[in-house]
């Protein structure tokens, strides 16, 4: 058995399906042995990045069906390895688990700069779980297994393995002998405690009980431990509104009736409002990170913190906590579920409270939405959301990419489908969502998956069109063109005295674009083809791309700007007079 | 600034020094001094660090993200009253002969090595105070060379 044999027979064993990458001179013997193999499905990307972002899609949409599978990219050394750097960081701010494997220049020439060598450990480091260099071909399999456990366990996250070319050709002794069934990895150093201790869990219970004015957050975490159901039953339980991360949306159905939404700086004002006057927040797995909490010394200033969360260094990092429960999502939510010690309460004056909050700018928009184009006649991103959610019951799957149409995709949508809401959140990276929607159809293969993306975003990975041609992936691409920068357009109307420094874009013809593929196209400029265009889009068959001409004058409101405090919510255009 | 002592036990494995140094500049420390040895327990190395920081509070979540490394097994906080911190320094220093015995009983020092009739190799160990405190004492116009080994420390 050689080093590569054993490197994919550890993948295997693993219940890998999908590879994701782009060959070259430092992985070539894996990826021989690959073809001589025929136990994977490969899929290569037209870009290293593109690769990680589909192993990402396979992640993150598959943890909630019945085959949960970890995504595996692969790319050769140098530029190949330094390509998946984007999606690996993005993969770790976001604890996804995924393994990128790379080839690197045999041993006897690492650090001598021979041709295409990079330190890939060294760059990978910080960005990502874990990172491992086999060194013989004996670690192979122990290397790998090891990876998929840490990957895997405790708060998810991306691990890189090194494997130099002559590592990949190096034969095992005689007497090798690793049995996958029994082998665990030996990391004294790592642990992780999924069982929520009964101490803190009885103060928060207590908490819970006397609390008048409760929020429940909903995190990441709930999505990642398959815990939407019971936030649900524990939420009605409870009688607590439940405001969510952009992470957390999806796990439950968006129009609850104790949903308030997104929170934070785009979220809307009944989530941001109810959490100023919350008294107790109860959050469970996430990371109070600045989009979400806005100046850190006005949040909530009144309300007791209940935080559980996987990861113990999350806990106190941003919001101090009254009572924290380094624990398992899931587990947590099993229990409280069931603690007949939980009681419910009417809350009606809360309840109240938030219905009014709710009516802040529900005409607004419900307006906005129904007139569906701006000044100058053009589309309006809010009103193609809103209608592909009725469209489509707010059952299909929705990738984004990163940007304004990004926030009306999290906040117009619908979502009915538990984990069916997938983009860059921590990282914010642009041009994930072609590549990741790839991914994520793979991974769903029966579900509608809708790739949104902005005309910045798309042309950040639109080479992967070529993918979405050569495996006939049955992909809904949208193209929300404004012909700016959206995001920082809107932060240049609102704080840069309306210049648009670096935002304006010219784009290609998507429609010759889309042709060079092969892949249908259809252009929409005007409201009342927008319903028909959608429609069309759901029942053809295979990919197709729809641009929609949108009016870059729109904004997305309410905005808490970055550095202040919710107090300071914009709920209205700062320079229209309406 | 309070000075600060982190002991940690690691794996004794490669790039366990260079994650756990990246994590201290991420966090836009600049390291006081690191030292490292092997533990009682084979495979399992000890490093001391010591840093510059008032609030606790930082200083519980460095500790905290150095737990979180896989190879970092257990990692705390040292603090002057309950631990013993201690560094070695050599010295090279022009000086005479009767002028050093001046410092002996007052400070713990050795002479290695006496080059010349006035130029010594002393080692020093102690307190980064005591150390401190002799190299003033005895003219920093009188040092050719010092090699100091930064902190290391032990809970009592």
């Amino acid at each position: 058995m050689t080093g590569k044999k054993l490197l994919l027979k550890a993948l295997k064993d693993r219940r890998v399906k999908f590879i994701f990458g782009y060959t070259g001179g430092a992985i070539m013997p894996v990826f021989d042995e690959m073809e001589k193999m025929e136990n994977f499905a490969f899929v290569m990307s037209r870009h290293e990045q593109g690769a990680a972002f589909m192993a990402q899609g396979i992640s993150r949409a598959s943890l909630s069906t019945q085959n949960p599978q970890v995504g595996v990219c692969m790319s050769t050394s140098g530029p190949g390895a330094m390509n998946l750097v984007t999606g690996i960081a993005d993969a770790h701010m976001d604890s996804v688990p995924m393994i990128a494997v790379t080839g690197q220049v045999a041993t006897g020439v690492i650090a001598t700069d021979a041709f295409q060598e990079s330190d890939v450990v060294g760059v990978m480091m910080p960005i990502c779980k874990q990172t491992y260099m086999p060194l013989q071909a004996e670690e192979m399999e122990k290397t790998i297994h090891e990876a998929f456990y840490v990957a895997t366990t405790g708060r998810g996250g991306p691990v890189v393995i090194d494997v130099p070319k002559d590592v990949q050709n190096e034969l095992v002794g005689d007497d090798y002998a690793f049995d996958p069934e029994t082998c665990r990895p030996h990391l004294p150093g790592y642990y992780y405690s999924p069982t929520p201790e009964r101490e803190p869990l009885n103060r928060a219970i207590d908490m819970i009980n006397k609390s008048e004015r409760p929020v429940i957050f909903c995190g990441h975490g709930v999505i990642n431990s398959n815990a939407g159901d019971l936030l649900r039953k524990f939420a009605e339980k409870v009688n607590i509104p439940v405001a969510f991360t952009f992470h957390g949306i999806s796990a439950m159905p968006a129009d609850h009736p104790l949903s308030l939404g997104m929170m934070g700086m785009h979220g809307t004002v009944e989530a941001n409002k109810a959490i100023m006057e919350s008294d107790l927040l109860i959050s469970f797995g996430m990371r109070f990170d600045d989009r979400v909490t806005g100046k850190l010394d006005e949040y909530a200033a009144n309300a007791d913190v209940i935080h559980v969360e996987i990861d113990p260094s999350e806990i106190d990092k941003n919001v101090r906590t009254s009572v924290a429960i380094n624990a398992d999502v899931y587990r947590t939510l099993h229990v409280l579920v069931g603690d007949p010690m939980v009681s419910y309460k009417p809350r009606r004056r809360w309840l109240e409270k938030i219905a009014a909050f709710r009516e802040i700018m529900a005409e607004d928009l419900k307006e906005e939405i129904e007139q569906g184009t701006g000044e100058d006649g053009r589309l309006l991103m809010k009103t193609i959301i809103h209608q592909l959610s009725n469209l489509t019951g707010g059952r299909d799957l929705i990738v984004s990419d990163v940007g304004q149409h990004q926030m009306m995709a999290a906040r117009f949508y619908n979502y009915q489908t538990q984990n069916s809401w997938f983009g860059s959140g921590g990282a914010g990276t642009m041009g994930c969502s072609l590549p990741m929607a790839i991914g994520v159809k793979l991974a769903r293969p029966n579900e509608r998956v809708w790739s949104i993306s902005g005309d910045g975003g798309f042309q950040m990975n639109a080479q992967e069109l070529g993918t979405i041609m050569e495996h006939n992936i049955d992909l809904k691409i949208i193209i929300l063109n404004n012909g700016y920068l959206g995001m920082v357009r809107q932060w240049q109307t609102f704080f840069f005295d309306g210049r648009y420094a670096g935002t304006p874009m010219r784009s290609p013809d998507f429609m010759f674009l889309a042709q060079a593929y092969g892949i249908p196209y259809r252009k929409v400029e005007k409201l009342q083809d927008v319903e028909p265009a959608l429609q069309e889009a759901m029942e053809c068959k295979g990919a197709i791309v729809l641009e929609f001409v949108c009016d870059p004058a729109e904004v997305i409101l309410p905005m808490v700007p970055a550095g202040c405090g919710f107090d300071e919510m914009m709920v209205k255009h700062p320079n229209k007079k309406k | 600034m309070k000075r600060r002592a982190i002991l940690a036990f690691t794996l004794d494995h490669p790039g366990v020094l260079n994650k756990i140094s990246m994590l201290i500049r991420k966090k836009m420390y600049n390291v006081d001094t690191l030292t490292v040895c092997r533990s009682r327990i084979p495979g399992v190395s000890r490093m001391t660090i010591t840093l510059e920081e008032n609030d606790e509070a930082k200083i519980i979540h460095i500790i905290k993200q150095l737990e979180k490394f896989t190879e970092v097994i257990s990692a705390k906080e040292l603090d002057t009253e309950h631990s013993y911190w201690r560094e070695v320094a050599i010295v090279k220093l022009e000086v005479d002969a009767a002028h050093l015995d001046e410092f002996h009983g007052r400070y713990n020092f050795q002479i290695l090595e006496q080059k010349s009739e006035d130029v010594h190799i002393l080692q020093l160990a102690g307190s980064t105070r005591s150390i401190d405190a002799f190299l003033d004492e005895i003219g920093q116009e009188h040092i050719i060379e010092i090699a100091r080994t930064g902190v290391t420390a032990l809970e009592k």
